[in-house]
């Protein structure tokens, strides 16, 4: 006669940790990721590649291209500057204070990402256009914001300060209040405190904030386009040398674009470095 | 001089609600509760980072109700530290140091003036809160508030850092307010024991009066009353025993006979007939072989059915009759009596060891 079983019936999650479903598990993980990876980056690498060595020739040679190569730079940290300046205390005001109205507040600032961005450009020729109340008044001050850099910088404003105002809030927030607590007991008003303690506590993450936001109105078209096509920045000037000449014509800018996007990936690596690991 | 009255504040979903008590000028506070009792809540609301929503804050001798934290002279140490991670030792101390000198002696004093170039991140936990606390000393405020500041620290430090505390309390005469889970550092620190429970204040006063005659069954059970009974009350004033060890104004007081379960012994107190509890202390409770001759009132026969030793004194619960009555001997006297489980002793108390609230 056979002895009894005494052995544990086998629970189903057992049954899914057996060797051969794991090894499959593994594989399909494996070629799923090299292709999400594969599809990223096979078209970064094969722009650089066959338009890279042209782009940086072209810098020398092609006026135009340097041209809107310090625009798009100069109206980008413009429009950051203006972005920390003027959204750095709603980021704090956002992370500290409970105040009637917080969440929708936080929502409207989400509407710039979510809505297309020549609607986006819609929305503000419709409100800074030449012959709207406000463009009017701007331009009776000498401010033409309609094909100007000035309208640039508005676009690239209203679609990357939202991601500015988040990532600072966020920043904030990691911040314990009670270091401010404590340094108002130790004598500071709440805009010293501010200073001397959750500015620098949180100068890093605020810091990679602006990166973000410049990087995104760098790689700003859509919004750009319809309020201001010319001057041309980089990217507009990718389009239009698309459609004007062909491939061939927007490689080099579009190559140009792409080495100047890893600047700040290169900047938010370095200030990430300093981040505790995810546990 | 620390005083609130009916002080109410909302900090996230927490409500403090009428709190007011007072610490004389000079004097020493300790606030005693539970977890999630309001106890950070009611210093940060002092301090005036957290608004008070009704009530007055009165500090020295000024209403400080709505004036803001750097304005009201006081100090606060937290459980953890708190120190700025982007100075070092030194910066930290003269944040707020009245003077420079100030900000040196403190660090002298508590014996971190050799980390002075470390950054605070290498610090362990207990050297973190001696910087706290010598941060906060620095700046001579009139009020201290502590919470909880000597959790992190080991034994030995913890030591020192109490003594280091008090010689500078008696030296600056400040007013503190200290919050404290350890009810026996609450009798060691304070003039005035301030309960607190559900953001309310239960019960205050002298430390002493408040351990030995806590308002609630809950209070005594939190400050560590191995024997809370509920039972029943009755007044017995006109067949009133022998007090002998009563003092001259108890008299005036009801003599009571508690009930619970089977067993009823006398008490003193000025209760209602009725349903109410009797707090007696370990302590309190004897233990001999034979009835005692003494004028102890409460005598009852019972049988050891444990017996836990904890430090120097050991934790003895007697059944009798059907009630468990824990009584803290010292190992002297359990080797004499020769307890062990299942042996037939005598648990005695006074009436006026009995506190009914």
């Amino acid at each position: 006669m056979a002895p009894p079983d005494h052995s544990l019936p086998t629970s189903p999650a057992r049954q899914s940790s057996s060797p051969i479903p794991r090894a499959i598990a593994t594989i399909v993980v494996a070629i799923l990721t090299s292709l999400f990876l594969l599809f990223i980056l096979a078209p970064v690498v094969g722009l650089v590649s066959s338009g890279g060595a042209r782009g940086l020739s072209s810098l020398v040679s092609d006026r135009e291209l340097r041209a809107s190569l310090l625009l798009t730079i100069g109206t980008a940290t413009t429009a950051t500057f203006l972005g920390v300046v003027g959204a750095t205390p709603l980021a704090y005001l956002l992370a500290r204070r409970a105040f009637r109205g917080r969440a929708i507040v936080a929502a409207l600032l989400d509407l710039p990402l979510v809505i297309p961005h020549p609607v986006a450009g819609i929305a503000l020729l419709l409100v800074l256009g030449r012959n709207t109340p406000l463009g009017v008044a701007l331009y009776a001050v000498g401010l033409r914001v309609a094909n100007s850099p000035t309208g640039i910088v508005c676009a690239m404003l209203f679609v990357s300060a939202p991601l500015y105002v988040s990532a600072a809030r966020e920043a904030f927030a990691r911040v314990d209040p009670r270091y401010e607590s404590v340094a108002r007991t130790l004598g500071d008003d709440a805009w010293r405190a501010f200073r001397r303690v959750t500015l620098p506590l949180s100068a890093r993450g605020l810091t990679a904030a602006a990166v973000v936001m410049w990087a995104r109105s760098v790689s700003e078209f859509g919004a750009i386009v319809i309020l201001t096509y010319n001057p041309k920045v980089a990217s507009v000037l990718a389009y239009d040398r698309f459609t004007s000449y062909g491939l061939s014509e927007a490689l080099p800018v579009a190559a140009v674009l792409v080495l100047l996007a890893l600047v700040p990936l290169a900047a938010l690596r370095t200030l990430r470095s300093g981040d505790p690991l995810p546990r | 001089m620390i005083s609130l009255e009916r002080v109410s504040a909302r900090a996230g979903g927490f409500q403090l609600t009428d709190a007011t008590f007072t610490v004389p000028q000079g004097g020493y506070g300790v606030v005693i509760g539970p977890a999630g009792s309001g106890k950070t809540t009611l210093l940060e609301t002092i301090a005036g980072t957290i608004r008070t929503t009704s009530g007055r804050i009165i500090l020295g001798a000024e209403d400080m109700t709505h004036a803001p934290p750097e304005k009201r002279r006081l100090g606060i140490v937290y459980q953890h530290a708190y120190l700025f991670p982007h100075l070092n030792v030194r910066k930290n101390i003269e944040y707020g140091a009245a003077t420079p000198a100030d900000a040196t002696e403190m660090a002298e004093r508590f014996g971190v003036h050799a980390l002075a170039d470390r950054s605070v991140e290498s610090l362990s936990g207990g050297e973190r809160q001696l910087v706290a606390i010598a941060r906060t000393l620095a700046r001579r405020p009139d009020v201290l508030l502590l919470d909880e500041p000597f959790s992190a620290l080991d034994p030995r430090t913890r030591n020192i850092a109490r003594r280091l505390l008090r010689t500078i309390y008696y030296e600056q005469r400040f007013t503190v307010l200290q919050v404290t889970h350890d009810f026996s550092e609450a009798g060691l620190l304070g003039d005035v024991a301030i309960m607190l429970d559900r953001g309310r204040v239960v019960q205050q006063g002298d430390p002493e009066q408040v351990f030995r005659k806590p308002a609630s069954p809950y209070i005594a059970d939190f400050l560590g009353a191995e024997n809370v009974f509920a039972g029943t009350a009755q007044p017995i004033r006109a067949e009133a025993p022998d007090w002998a060890a009563a003092a001259e104004n108890e008299f005036a007081q009801h003599a009571v006979a508690f009930t619970t379960g089977a067993l009823t012994f006398y008490a003193l107190g000025d209760v209602v007939p009725g349903p109410t509890h009797a707090v007696i202390r370990a302590e309190e409770i004897s233990l001999s072989a034979e009835p005692s001759m003494s004028s102890v009132q409460n005598q009852f026969r019972g049988t050891i059915v444990e017996i836990i030793p904890v430090g120097a004194l050991t934790r003895v619960t007697v059944d009798v009759s059907g009630t468990p009555v824990v009584a803290a001997v010292t190992s002297r006297s359990m080797r004499e009596l020769g307890l062990s489980v299942g042996t037939e002793v005598v648990a005695g108390f006074k009436a006026t060891a009995v506190h009914l609230c």
